[in-house]
Order: C-alpha cells, then structure tokens, then sequence
C-alpha cells in the first residue's frame, strides 16, 4: 500500500509539473493583453506607450521563455511579483485564500449538516412520502443556477428587508465576530441550497446500496430493530462512499467559488483566479492554480486511500 | 437549531436597523464597480483609480464641469496675456514656450512636509525616465526641462507651442522625500512604490482625504486629512466598497450598504439607472450627464463594400438612432454627429445630419450597384451578397441589445450583418489592432478639445511592417483632414481654431470615416439627501470637488 | 443471462413504474418538440422572433403576444422557444460529446490498465483540475477557421454554441471515463470476455464488441444526468460573458440578461429561470429513472417498500 501511495506522489508531481506548463500557456495563448485595454481608455496614451510597457513587462518575449524563467524561480521558491496587486505573489494569496477557506470550510459544514441527515431520512423508507419529498429538494438544491438564488436572496434579506448585508467581508470599522458572521450567512446559505442535494443522494444511495446487502437480511433475521440496523450496521458500512466524496470535495475549499464571491462582492480564491487569468497576472494565478491543483490531488489521493482503507475488498496493484 | 439561529439573525438584524445613525452623517459609503489598481498616479492609470485619488490628491491644472481648464494646484493659470507664458526660440528654428507656475501656498503632504518645486522636479525624473513604467509619457516628452524659481514657483519649458500649453496634463506630483528611496533603482520603481508598499501613509496625499485602510479587491477607506488648504470635507470619512455585479450593486444601494453610485465608474447602464429611479424616486435621484465617451461604429475602409461612401450613409440613414436613444436610453444619450461631444465648446449643429431615412438608404444602395436578391438581402452585379461582420465586446449587455437593433434594421434595407462578440481584450488586442474587422462596435474616450491625431490622422494606420502602432484602424486617409489637425494643434486664437474645428466636424460628418452613434452617458445614483455632487463628464472625476458635497441634513433617512 | 429482448422489456416495465421518471421523459420530450416547432409557431402567431420593435420593450401579456415581449420589443414566447432549442441542444450535444470521449478514455485505461491506465489517470486528474476560465477565453479568440472548420460554419452565429460543445467534450468526459474504467475493470474478470479473449479477439473487438454494450446502462445514465449539468454550466458562462452570444438566444443567456431589469420587470428572469430548472431537474429524474431501471443492485431495496 505505501509503495502504491509513493507512487502516486511521484505521478502527482509530474502532473503539477505539466499543470504548470499546460497553464502557463493558456494564458499566455488568450491573444491581447490588459495594456491593450487602456488604450481606449486613456485619450493621451500612444500606441508607442503601448509598445514600450509592454516590452518593461517583458510580455515582448517568447513564451517558452517566460515560462522557463518563471518555473527555475518557482524551483527555488520564487514566485514572483504579481502584477494586480504589486506585492509579491504569494503574500497576495493569503489573505483571500485565508477568506475563502472560511467562506467553504463553513458552507461544506452546513452542506454536509443539512445533507446527511436528510440522506439517512430518505433511506430509512424508501419510496415514502418523506423520501419524495426529500428527493425532490435534492434534485432542486442540483438544479438551480448559484447566481440565480444568491441574487434572489439578496434581494429578498438584504434589498427587501434589511436583516442582512448585501455583500462584503465586513463593515467598516468591524472586524469582530458577530459582523463577520452576518456578512457570511447569505453566500454561505447560497452554497449550502446548491450543494446539499448531490450529497444528500451519494448518502441516499450509499446507504440503499448496503441495506440491500446480506448481512442486513441477517442482522434483521436475528431480529435487531431497524434504527439499530441503520445507525449501527449500515451507516457504518456506507460511510465508504461518503468519506470519498468528502475527501473529492476537499480540493474545492482552496479554489473558492466565483460566482458566489462576485455576487457578493467576497474577495475571495475565486474571484481571484478569474482577475489574474483575466489580467494576465501569470505569476498571480500560476501561483494560485498550482495550489488548486495540489489540494485537488492531494484530496484525490486521499479520497483513494481512505476508501481502500475503509472496504477492504478494493486492492490496488 | 437552524431555526434558533434564524431566529437569531433576525432578532439581530431588527436591533441593527433600528439603531442608526441620528442627525447629519459623518460617513458616506460609495459604490463602485472596479477596484482601483496600484495606487500610484503615475503608472497604470485608470478611471478607477483617478476616482479615488481624486478625493486625497489634485492634479495641477484640470477640466472642471463646464469643461473650462482650471488651475487646481497652481494658484494661477499661464498665458501669454498675463505675462506667465512666454515663446522662446528653440535651437532649430522650433519655437518652444516656457511656462511659469506657482503651487498652492498651502498644499502639504499629509505627514506636514510641504508640497514644493522638489517634488516637482522629482517627478519629472521619474516621469522621463523610460523604464520606470509610467504610461502616459507623452506630457513628459515635450518638457524639455523645469526650473525652480523657488520653493513654490517653477518653470516649464516644453518643446512646441500648441492650443494645450495651459495645462499641464497627467503631471501629477508624487512626495519626493518618500519616494526618492524608492526610485533608487528606476527599473525597480513599479515594485517599490511607496504607493502599494505603504498605502496608507499620510504624507502620499495633500488633498481633503487620506487613505487610511486598503481592502485589496473589496474597499478603500478615506478619512480627513487635516493638512488640507481648501474648504474643510462635509463627511468624516469616506469608504469606497466595490461590488462587481451590477445587480448586487443596486441591491446594495438599496439595502444601504452603499450609500450612492460613482457615475464614473459604477457601471450602471443607462436603462437601469432609469428603471431604478422609476421603482426608488422617493429615495434617490439618478443624475446622467453624457461623458466623453464616443460610442461608435468603426469602418473598415478597405473593405470593399464599405469603400463606397454611399453605403456607409446608407447604413446610417437606415439606422433609428433617435428611436434608440427614446427608446432604449430615455432621451440620455443623444445621436451623435461626429467626434465632437455637444458640450465642448468647439462644437458646431452646422454639419450634415442623417436622420431616419430608410427609403433614402435603399435608394442608395441600389445606386451602389446593390440590388435586393430573393431571399431580401442585396447582391452586386458579380452575385455577392451584401453581407458584413459586426464585432463587438461580448457582455456587455447595451452593446450586445444595440447589434440586435442594427442587425434587424439593416435586414430591412437588405444588408446582411453576422454578429461576432469577442472578450474585450481579443476585439482591442487582435481585433481592432489589426484591422481584422468590417464593422466594430465599441467606444474610445476622450478629451475636451482632444485633437484626433491618433484615430484619424493618415500616417496613423497601423500595419504589418510598423508593428501595428497607430490607432487609425479604419484606415481614413484624408488630406485635408490631416491639414487640419496639424493646423488646429498650432493654432493658439481660439476663434480661428473654433472655424478650424468646425470645418473638422464637417468633413467628418461629410466622409464618414466612422459611424457615429452616441455620447455614452454616466449614471450617478444618488440618495436624496446628498447634495454638492457635480458630474463633469470628462476625465477629470468628480470627486476632485469633494469638498463640496453635503449631507443636505433636511431628508429622512 | 437473461435473452436481450426480455431484458429490453424488463428494463422498460421498471422505468414505467416510476412516475416522476416518466413525467421528466414525457416533459423534456414535449419541450424538445415545442422548441423544434418553433418556427411553426411563429408563422401562426404571425409574428418574426427576430425582428426589434423598440416602441414595445417589456411590454405585459397582449392578444399579440401571449407573454409580453422581451427588452427589444421581441415575442417572449417565441424567445423561450428560440432559446429551448439552443440550451437543449447544447446541453444533449455536449453531454454526447463528453460521454464518446470519456468512454473511449475509461474503456481504454480499464482494459489495458498498467502504464496506459496511470497516464490517463493522473490525466484525468490533471483535467479536473485545469482552470476553464483562460481555456474558455482562447477558444473564443481561436480562429476557427485555422483549426479547419470550413468558413460558413467558422463565421456563423452558431459558433458560440460549438465552441460551448468543444469546451465540454474538452473537459467534461473525466465523470464518464471514471464509471467507465470501473464497470470495464469489473466486466474484464466475467467469463464471456475471458472466453472471447482466450479463442482469439483482439483487443480492439473485445472492447467494442463485448465490454461496450454491457457499459451501456452507466454510460446512458451519465450521460442523462449530465446533460442538466451543461445546461447549468452555459447558463454560469452567459453569466460570466462567455456563453451563446446574440443573436441566438439561450434561456442561460436570458437569464443574465434580466439582471439589469430584474426589479421592473422580473418575468423576462422568471421564465427562463424556471424553465432551466424544470429541464434540469427533469434530466436529473429521467437519469435517476434510467438508474433504477437499468441497474440490477437497487432492485432488492426497492422491494422492501
């Protein structure tokens, strides 16, 4: 099992490597650069101007360059300055990853909160009113567009009645507890309805699957009740599939959520990935997205061993 | 437990809106749609961070609301009538024009240090030297050198006398004695910048406001400063919170997270500002003014089909540009005849106008040589169809409204039109750039009395071989249009360059090197009870008379 | 094993039995046809669904136009119309393109497993966790002409659509090709395929001509349930800028749109919104039908109720 594990490493590093290269390109493929926005912006500014700044940024030179000088200082820890924010690239990350982390860490909380409990409801008796019903606000929670019902509850809670706040991290002059806490309610209420049903159904499924196994048949013959056999034998047993999908979604804490932080107005990992790659900040979102792209495998890699770990009949070669 | 937390919040939630504010406001909170980049003057500049500055620094001469230039950090504006301006021979038969001007007596940095000739000639250090990374060079360029007559009153000498030798554009002073350590190393400058190291020192800023708290992505926080020589600011303290989304932005407003929207840079299209002051009247007043925006259709010249000018009337006499701006803007935004903005006062009614002529159009079009084939679109004698493509920047919701309107009207007259939406960045880098277009939608801001050397200059046509420098992309070679913006820039007497500029507007109004649309018209949604506020229009924002708005105090809440 | 046709009939009988299965198929069906019959409609209303009447914007329900018009004065209905054909057809063709590569990758890196197995995984590790974002901005900027689409198609309107299409087969086959690996890798061991590898088959048939049908069960059920899925991704993208671009409509598109107005005139959000969501869920009920039917483990649960 452990030389499986290293190897799996070492194939990781080799995808982070080639993540790199692979991302690095794209952005440096999507034609034009911000420079060139300002020229329609600015009357005084001269296509020379242009010209001229872009060579400072050294955007004139050949991509495979660029990138070969950004991945031997990336090699010695160096990841360079990041052209949004003017400070260093990895210092601009902490704190909306830090905001982002809270923002999804709280949301998968809830998500998982709402979602298991109502999974084992719906498995309990299947077919029934409740399972109904539970199944159709599974299949509502994966259906709706994210900025469709964050945008009705900001309207509904903050345009309309004023209980919460429209967006933003805090408010001015705040900071403590209890402000941050109200200005996470609605996107974190927003994640929570969008991701509830997928993992109330794994739930669902997972457990119906082992319910219909034998020793259930057996644990009921010798006459156990049936909140024993779910709680004790099933749940246990189904925890398998449910420790998957967690570890699977674990990566997703540290990519953010971007429609959600617009919506909000949260400047979150999200958020900025999409204004890095949008202003050609490579240094900004290369150093983002190979973060992503660890936490992603790492979780994957996680997800595998745990579920091997938990059903001794899977075996890796 | 999920209901005692809700239970909770909305306890919460009752108690923190009854408790408000009482009386006369020391807080405004503006909303706006972009988050200033790095907060330097000189580099990077854009209308976002020309807005926030605005209200912690001056620019030494500006464009007030009435579009007349004004001395702001000077104390009096140069001219050669008062003596302050004087030609000079410049060695090579050139003549240059030496200007003198005196900073304001009271300006001083934030942390005391008076604002003095060192900085202005710190600055110009920095702004000439080429690799520090200041985007508009161009005012730096045509200094040939600055005196100091003392610690106020300098000297400019620049290298060529034309119309604009009054002001003294993108100069904009940076604290030498907090800077100079960072300009050790030119090439480092950008990285190094007290400005985005240290954003919330006092002494960066001489203006009403200092900035006090920077939220990267999220807010600005301003606060008074106290070493401010002008008119004391009404509000305390002043918070600029950015919200992407538009319709989060009005929900905001509405909330009262945000108290008012920058016209500038809020974003708020036209049609929604109108339709939130028809629903929130009680509340707010919606301001729009036309800014300098000039919303245009550009031509692609060597297009063959559009090569003949007839056509290009044609499209515009066939297109409702009045019903539009009825219709779709409420009479904000009104047709435009050329490049000219209706407001600066170098414009002239007395150009050829192309008001809603559909039958004209077709007549037109059948003296081209285009003929209506049997599926309705026109073909030429050698069996081509009228077909063009109109590009545009995808999500952008107006113009996205306005290629719809053009592509049915003109189906009418039996054009053909293909709508192509790209990003912004591939339409201005690939696109426009290289004249890889028939027809583009989008606009170009300018300036008061901006000549158009760059856009329609002849020599100005960027090609392969000059690596695509030049922003006349049209490609519009016109001899005395060319004159003509030589001569207008030369020209100091301004009623002969008014009859200059006149005949300007003519020939473009005659020739059609774009299609011109409207003037795009900025938004400022405002809460009753904030008054003071004047849009200018122009680039020079309207938070450099910050100190004029007030909390009317008479409105409730 | 069961012979094929009373399999087919047993497979039909279970799905029959579920209700909100068949009222998604039934309703998806009668969308997709409403949606194709769009121009038919448009001749007996009399109406053009293109052309801008800009002296009607937003109007209310008329004799004219059952739902009021749209914010250029267009037929709302007709729109909805428009719009169904552009997201049920980016949504099926997406989900189709997705589920060919996706099964040719899992089917592959399940039956050869080793070396080809690892690569294609960490690969698709790799896809997942690739940014759409800057992927999504260069094929909108390729010029498809260089890629070899002739030029009527290049240059029509309906590129957006394709290259929404391109996006998914690019990126969305990694849930396909997971649930395809794991039924090849358990098929793989069954006897029929042992017997046909030991008198002869290549590789080649034996994956096409035995393991495949026997994926078709998983395969059509991700397929199904994706096709919600891209549905919800072209209404994220239209959010983002990015979606089907005018002229074609999308319910996506659509509902971006109505932001801006969403307080004056909240029907033009309302209608696609919850057409969206009624496709959606209808997919994800017909997969989960689909499921039911065509999986023999969930049989003994449902017998219990």
């Amino acid at each position: 099992m452990s030389s499986h594990i290293l190897r799996r490493l070492a194939e990781s590093l080799v995808v982070v490597a080639a993540m790199s290269f692979v991302i690095y390109a794209l952005i440096g493929l999507m034609p034009g650069d911000p420079i060139d926005l300002m020229l329609s912006a600015d009357p005084h500014l001269t296509s020379a101007d242009v010209a001229r700044l872009k060579a400072l940024m050294g955007i004139d030179q050949p991509l495979l360059k660029r990138y070969g000088a950004w991945a031997a200082a990336a090699l010695s820890g160096d990841f360079g300055y990041s052209r949004l924010y003017v400070e260093p690239a990895v210092a601009a990350l902490l704190d909306p990853l830090g905001r982002s982390a809270l923002l999804m860490g709280v949301s998968f909380v809830t998500t998982l909160a709402l979602a298991l409990p109502l999974g084992i409801l719906a498995a309990r008796q299947p077919r029934s009113l409740a399972d109904h019903a539970i199944n159709l606000a599974s299949f509502a929670s994966i259906s709706l567009p994210s900025f469709w019902i964050g945008l009705m509850l900001i309207l509904v809670f903050a345009a309309g009645l004023g209980w919460l706040p429209a967006g933003g991290i805090a408010d001015v002059g705040g900071g403590g507890f209890i402000d941050r806490l109200r200005h996470l309610i609605l996107p974190v209420t927003t994640l929570t309805i969008v991701s509830f049903g997928a993992f109330a159904r794994y739930m669902r499924s997972g457990l119906l699957e082992v319910m219909g196994q034998d020793f259930i048949r057996t644990a009921r013959a010798k006459g156990a009740s049936e909140r024993r056999i779910l709680l004790g034998h099933a749940l246990r047993n189904a925890m398998g599939t449910v420790v998957t999908i967690v570890a699977l979604s674990f990566g997703g804490l540290f990519s953010g959520a971007l429609v959600t932080e617009t919506l909000f107005a949260y400047p979150g990992m999200g958020k900025l990935i999409y204004d890095a790659i949008l202003g050609n900040d490579f240094n900004l979102a290369l150093a983002a997205l190979l973060i992503a792209t660890v936490m992603t495998l790492v979780s994957n890699l996680a997800a595998d061993i745990a579920y091997a770990a938990i059903d001794p009949r899977i075996v890796y070669r | 437990m999920r209901r005692r937390a809700r239970i909770l919040i909305a306890a919460l939630g009752v108690l923190l809106a009854l408790a408000g504010p009482a009386g006369a406001r020391n807080q405004l909170v503006i909303g706006v749609s972009q988050f200033p980049p790095s907060l330097n003057p000189l580099i990077d500049s854009t209308l976002a961070k020309s807005y926030v500055l605005g209200m912690a620094r001056r620019p030494i001469t500006a464009y007030d609301a009435d579009w007349h230039l004004v001395c702001m950090l000077c104390v009096t504006l140069p001219s050669f009538e008062n003596g302050l301006a004087e030609r000079v021979q410049l060695g090579d038969g050139r003549e240059g024009v030496r200007v003198t001007y005196t900073l304001q007596p009271g300006a001083t940095w934030g942390d005391g240090v008076p604002v003095s000739t060192d900085d202005v000639l710190f600055t110009y250090e920095v702004g000439k030297n080429p690799s520090t990374g200041v985007s508009s060079a161009e005012g730096f360029r045509r200094i040939l050198g600055i005196e100091a007559k003392d610690s106020k009153t300098f000297v400019v000498t620049q290298d060529r006398i034309d119309y604009q030798y009054q002001a003294l554009a993108d100069f904009e002073l940076l604290p030498a004695h907090l800077e100079r350590a960072a300009f050790a190393d030119p090439r480092t400058y950008r990285f190094r910048t007290r400005y985005d190291t240290d954003p919330t020192n006092p002494g960066l800023y001489f203006g009403p406001y200092r900035i006090t708290e920077l939220v990267p992505g999220s807010r600005v926080v301003l606060e008074r400063n106290p070493t401010w020589w002008g008119k004391k600011p009404a509000f305390e303290r002043v918070v600029v919170s950015t919200v992407e989304n538009t319709a989060a932005l009005e929900a905001n407003l509405l909330a009262g997270s945000i108290d008012m929207i920058a016209g500038e840079i809020g974003m708020i299209s036209v049609d929604q500002a109108l339709a939130f002051q028809r629903r929130h009247g009680d509340r707010f007043e919606v301001l729009t003014r036309p800014g300098l925006f000039y919303e245009h259709l550009a031509v692609n010249l060597d297009n063959p089909i559009l090569t003949d000018l007839r056509v290009r009337q044609a499209l515009l006499l066939g297109l409702d540009r009045e019903a539009i701006n009825k219709q779709m803007f409420g009479g904000k935004q009104p047709v435009a005849d050329t490049i000219v903005h209706p407001l600066d006062w170098v414009h002239t009614d007395d150009v050829r106008h192309y008001p809603y002529e559909p039958e004209e159009a077709r007549k037109l079009l059948s003296a081209a040589g285009w003929n209506p084939g049997s599926d309705g679109i026109r073909r030429n004698a050698k069996g081509e169809r009228l077909s063009l493509d109109l590009a545009t920047t995808s999500g952008n919701r107006t113009r996205e409204l306005l290629e719809q309107i053009m592509q049915s009207q003109w189906r009418a007259l039996g054009v053909e039109v293909h709508l192509r939406n790209q990003p912004a960045r591939v339409l201005f880098g690939e696109t426009v750039r290289k004249r890889a277009y028939d027809l583009a939608l989008f606009g170009w801001v300018s300036a008061p009395e901006n000549v158009p050397r760059s856009t329609l200059y002849s020599k100005e046509i960027p090609t392969a071989e000059n690596g695509y420098t030049g922003q006349n992309s049209d490609g519009y070679r016109n001899p005395e249009m060319d004159h003509l913006i030589d001569t207008i820039e030369i020209t100091l007497d301004r009623s002969k360059r008014a009859d200059l500029w006149h005949r300007l507007q003519q020939v473009y109004a005659e020739t059609l090197p774009d299609l011109p649309l409207f003037f795009r018209a900025d938004s400022y949604v405002l809460p009753k009870w904030l008054k003071g506020v004047r849009p200018t229009g122009n680039l020079y924002t309207s938070t450099l008379w910050i100190e004029d708005w007030h909390d009317a105090g008479d409105q409730p809440r | 094993m069961m012979p094929r046709q009373s399999r087919a009939a047993l497979y039909t009988r279970r799905f029959a039995q579920n209700r909100p299965a068949v009222l998604s198929a039934l309703l998806l069906l009668a969308l997709a046809y409403a949606s194709l019959a769009s121009p038919l409609i448009a001749a007996l209303m009399a109406q053009d669904p293109s052309v801008v009447d800009l002296y009607h914007r937003i109007a209310g329900p008329s004799l004219a136009h059952p739902l009021g018009t749209d914010e250029l004065g267009r037929d709302l209905l007709l729109r909805l119309l428009a719009g169904g054909r552009i997201s049920l057809a980016v949504g099926i063709m997406g989900a189709l393109a997705a589920a060919v590569v996706g099964t040719a990758i899992g089917l592959i890196a399940g039956y050869r497993g080793g070396l080809v197995d690892a690569v294609l995984m960490r690969a698709t590790d790799a896809v997942i966790s690739l940014p759409l974002l800057p992927l999504l901005i260069v094929l909108a900027a390729v010029d498809l002409r260089k890629l070899g689409l002739p030029p009527e198609l290049a240059r029509s309107e309906m590129a957006s659509l394709y290259r929404i299409v391109v996006l998914v087969a690019l990126v969305g086959w990694t849930t396909v090709a997971r649930i395809v690996r794991g039924a090849t890798l358990s098929l793989e061991t069954r006897d029929f395929v042992r017997a046909a590898v030991g008198l002869g088959a290549t590789p080649v048939r034996v994956m096409l001509v035995h393991i495949l049908p026997n994926l078709a069960a998983p395969i059509i059920v991700a397929t199904a349930l994706s096709v919600g899925n891209v549905i919800l991704l072209e209404s994220v993208l239209s959010f983002l800028g990015l979606g089907i671009a005018p002229p074609l409509a999308s319910w996506g598109a659509m509902l971006s749109g109505a932001q801006e107005t969403i307080t004056i005139a909240p029907a033009l959000a309302i209608y696609p919104g919850a057409l969206i969501f009624l496709v959606v869920v209808a997919c994800n009920l017909l997969g989960d039908g689909l499921q039911d039917a065509l999986d023999p483990r969930t049989l003994t649960a449902r017998k219990r109720a």
